[in-house]
């Protein structure tokens, strides 16, 4: 259905709402009902067209995408402007995490597939919860902690495999 | 039916240009004219809203951090607001209560009542100094300066003299529109900000969303620390006056206190009045001295430069002095007396906007897509 609609003619009852939906991702497990209230107004639903940028290697990350419906390729370019696709999400998976708590350059490109919504939850947004929220902004980001140790783990994980063993090829994380 | 351009057809085209010239120019300057009709309409309607907007504005942006303060354990914001405004109504009538009401109408027909009497005596001390000056430099007799002065004089209590009534009939009115505006500026201006943010296409929403932040979170910064610090040196010239038998302290103490956001000339501004009622009614004894030294030492040198500036202010605010000029005359030339004093904090938003955009876009270089002219 187109998102528009969709977004419009919300399932009627709790299943349907934002609100339910931010709180089966594993980022926010932790926050109760009256938080996920409040995580719903500082995020922001941005509506996606077929084959749109969300965002390019090298752009200023300021925060992370939550597929609310849609999927999203994420790509390394190399040096000559191919792509090497890396992963394909789907709704409920999340991507650019790592930029939520430093303003680096993104490392991986991302592009939609479909015609997609994404939920967003920026630095600036998160920064203003801490002030106004303390304590939905320490779960959050002890969601967020939790997140980026299992990435790190898997990455040093697989560091160890490349050690050992030289001549399989190294997967790149996807974010 | 045939494709051809028959003869008649040759012969219409040069009409159709013509008919469409006209109704082109015809509906310009209809368009024109009642652009200006629409912006005359705009002008009258919003002109009684300039003062209390920006009163509330002013609120707004000094109650946010209580509202803030109290949202964190009420977890509602409207329920916030209410409790800082019934706080803030507790703290007035117990201060009202406990000094007693600060008499401000009968204080301003007092002054309405001396001024005249302050500026000619004012003018009779500039006189005899003239006088005294002619002696030794005979040519500044060509000038006639005291008859400029009277001229001066004679226009701003002109003007004083017929804003006043004006103003006490809109006062009542302020009392009630500057809390309802700033309840609804202080819920939902978040919600209008984001909802504004969010018209910013995909690709640019990030970064739109960032330079925001920045600039938001300095400008509320600078507001903030502006108005503290007028009111800070307003509080402290009423209370320095307070001492000594000058009447009109609480005037004058707002008056310096306002006058004080122009930088350079401000200060001196607001120390004129002060001292020129010092010395009509209270002559060069030590209490003038005194009120000196209340404008000048304690007020400007002491808690203005080595106090208030370096906590409240930072120094990315600082203009230019030619910017300030500038800022003082076309706020003059704009909105009067008012624009004149608002004038150089709105150069100075200007100046932080700015700054901020280019510290963004000079630390994170920008990538070729969002770069402009590559998208």
């Amino acid at each position: 259905m187109n998102p528009f609609w969709s977004n419009i003619f919300r399932k009627p009852g709790y299943e349907g709402t934002l609100a339910y939906f931010l709180g089966t991702i594993a980022m926010f497990s932790e926050l109760s009902p009256s938080e996920l209230k409040i995580l719903e107004n500082l995020v922001h639903l941005r509506n996606y067209d077929l084959g749109e940028t969300v965002f390019a290697e090298g752009d200023i990350g300021s925060g992370m995408y939550i597929i609310r419906s849609g999927r999203v390729r994420i790509d390394l370019k190399d040096d000559q402007g191919g792509e090497h696709p890396q992963a394909e999400l789907e709704t409920a998976d999340f991507f650019g995490e790592m930029a939520l708590s430093l303003p680096k350059q993104r490392i991986v490109t991302a592009t939609t597939m479909e015609p997609t919504v994404l939920v967003g939850l920026f630095r600036a947004d998160v920064n203003d919860s801490v002030r106004k929220h303390p304590a939905l902004a320490a779960k959050m980001l002890l969601g967020l902690n939790k997140v980026l140790s299992e990435r790190l783990q898997q990455a040093a994980l697989r560091h160890r495999e490349h050690l050992h063993l030289p001549q399989e090829p190294v997967q790149t994380d996807p974010t | 039916m045939s494709l051809l351009p028959t003869p008649g057809g040759m012969l219409s085209k040069p009409l159709v240009l013509f008919i469409v010239l006209t109704a082109a120019i015809a509906s310009g300057i209809t368009l024109f004219s009642s652009a200006s009709t629409i912006a005359d309409w705009f002008k009258t309607a919003t002109s009684g809203l300039f003062l209390p907007i920006l009163l509330s504005l002013i609120v707004t942006f000094l109650l946010d951090p209580l509202v803030l303060r109290f949202e964190r354990h009420l977890h509602n914001r409207t329920l916030s607001i209410f409790a800082v405004y019934a706080l803030l109504i507790i703290i007035i009538t117990l201060l009202v209560s406990l000094i007693g009401p600060v008499d401000w109408k009968g204080m301003l027909d007092a002054l309405r009542a001396d001024f005249p009497r302050y500026f000619a005596r004012a003018l009779e001390y500039f006189n005899q100094l003239f006088l005294r000056l002619h002696d030794q430099i005979p040519y500044l007799e060509n000038y006639n300066i005291p008859a400029k002065m009277r001229q001066w004089a004679e226009e701003i209590l002109g003007i004083i003299l017929l804003a006043t009534p004006r103003s006490a009939m809109r006062i009542g009115s302020l009392f009630l529109l500057v809390p309802l505006f700033s309840f609804f500026f202080l819920r939902d201006s978040q919600r209008i900000a984001r909802s504004l943010i969010s018209l910013a296409p995909n690709r640019y929403f990030e970064m739109v969303l960032d330079i925001y932040a920045h600039v938001s979170w300095q400008l509320a910064h600078f507001i903030r620390g502006r108005i503290l610090e007028a009111l800070i040196i307003g509080v402290v010239v009423w209370m320095g006056l307070s001492l000594t038998d000058i009447r009109y302290a609480p005037l004058l103490g707002a008056v310096a206190g306002i006058a004080n956001l122009l930088p350079y000339i401000g200060p001196i501004i607001g120390m004129i009045p002060g001292l020129l009622i010092a010395l009509v009614d209270l002559g060069t004894g030590p209490q003038f001295w005194w009120i000196f030294c209340v404008y000048l030492l304690i007020a400007q040198v002491l808690l203005d430069n080595f106090i208030l500036i370096p906590i409240l202010i930072s120094r990315v605010s600082n203009l230019h002095p030619l910017w300030v000029i500038l800022a003082i005359v076309m706020g003059g030339k704009l909105y009067g007396v008012l624009g004149m004093i608002i004038g150089v904090p709105i150069a100075s938003i200007i100046k932080i906007t700015l700054l901020e955009v280019r510290h963004y876009r000079s630390n994170f270089s920008l990538s070729r897509d969002i770069a402009p002219g590559r998208d």
